[in-house]
């Protein structure tokens, strides 16, 4: 029988999860090593299906203690056996704890935006004049050569518009965020998502912030979510794949 | 609304996705990205990385259609027009906007 894995703590005194129904409808309990606390449950197969019911109940056990404190989430779908736990835990322990502190009484915050613009990128400027429209009189190689410079260009604006997007972001809400995880991406309409780790205090001063933001970019549309544990800012999987010689 | 997040995310029909399906995406995209990996040892049924790209892309369709919705409502009750997506969470997800 291996352990579902839902979240790890600093210390055993928040117990909500322990009242949560887990992943399959499993009880949830708290299992400690050292100052370390982890919300798992019995989970029967190897491997966890995607579904809406599950997800749900793996968020919900996280979500449960973060009014009390900041948990380090793991992935959806993390099943360990006992002793692979207990082993993780006690090698990570240091790196875990100053994981947990950096964390400690954050939020994260999510920020994806769609630049609707990518659409008519053909009308911008910088297109137009590197870039000539006509090639009905071209023959193939040209066209092909054209078609290709046509992509290159097209890279080149949305690269440059999303990295001034990144830079105008960062500028309006860097005062309320501890810190950010920006990924910039060229070929979609959805050429930007951030997720900011914000303090919970600072929470009214950053939704401000981007509620001002958002006015002052009709250009662009924006999908805003939040506040989630801290998913984006405690991926140390590097430091335990020599624990057991995975590579 | 669909009953499970392959349906929602392989069958492709995103005209039909509720506020909820919105939030559900969101809460995907969180938890099966990231967070904490003990290596060798996550086994998640569905090949990660496909099913993330297909999500964003739904999330994106998704979104522009709560904009349609929204610009439509607006201009039948000729409200000012906003660029935000107005999309309402269930009572288990984080505030989505």
């Amino acid at each position: 029988m291996k352990l579902y894995v839902y979240y790890l703590s600093g210390g055993t005194s928040v117990r909500e999860a322990e009242s949560v129904s887990g992943v399959a409808g499993c009880a949830v309990r708290l299992m400690s090593v050292g100052q370390l606390t982890v919300a798992v449950s019995e989970f029967a197969g190897d491997a966890v299906a995607i579904t809406r019911e599950n997800v749900l109940a793996h968020e919900r056990v996280v979500r449960s203690v973060l009014r009390h404190t900041t948990p380090l989430p793991f992935r959806f779908g993390t099943l360990a056996t006992e002793a692979q736990l207990q082993s993780y835990l006690q090698s990570q322990q240091e790196l875990l704890q100053s994981k947990l502190q950096f964390v400690s009484g954050c939020v994260e915050m999510s920020v994806k935006i769609i630049w609707p613009g990518v659409d008519t990128i053909e009308e911008v400027p910088a297109f137009r004049t590197n870039h000539s429209l006509d090639s009905t009189k071209d023959g193939a190689g040209a066209a092909f050569l054209k078609a290709k410079r046509r992509e290159v260009l097209v890279e080149q604006i949305a690269t440059a518009k999303a990295a001034e997007i990144a830079s105008w972001l960062k500028a309006r809400l860097a005062p309320s965020i501890r810190k950010d995880q920006v990924t910039i991406r060229t070929r979609d309409k959805l050429v930007l998502a951030a997720a900011h780790l914000v303090d919970q205090s600072f929470l009214d001063n950053y939704r401000r912030e981007l509620r001002k933001a958002r006015d002052e970019r009709p250009d662009l549309h924006f999908l805003t979510s939040g506040p989630w544990p801290p998913y984006s800012f405690v991926n140390i999987d590097l430091e335990f794949k020599t624990q057991f010689g995975v590579s | 609304m669909r009953s499970t997040f392959e349906e929602v995310l392989v069958d492709g029909e995103v005209d039909s996705l509720e506020g909820s399906d919105l939030s559900l995406l969101e809460t995907l995209d969180h938890v099966l990205n990231r967070g904490l990996v003990i290596a060798g040892e996550i086994t998640i049924a569905v090949a990660d990385i496909d099913l993330v790209f297909v999500g964003l892309n739904v999330l994106v369709s998704s979104v522009e259609t709560a904009h349609e919705v929204l610009r439509e409502r607006e201009q039948q009750a000729t409200l000012p027009a906003s660029n935000a997506s107005e999309v309402s969470a269930g009572s288990e997800l984080p505030e989505i906007e």
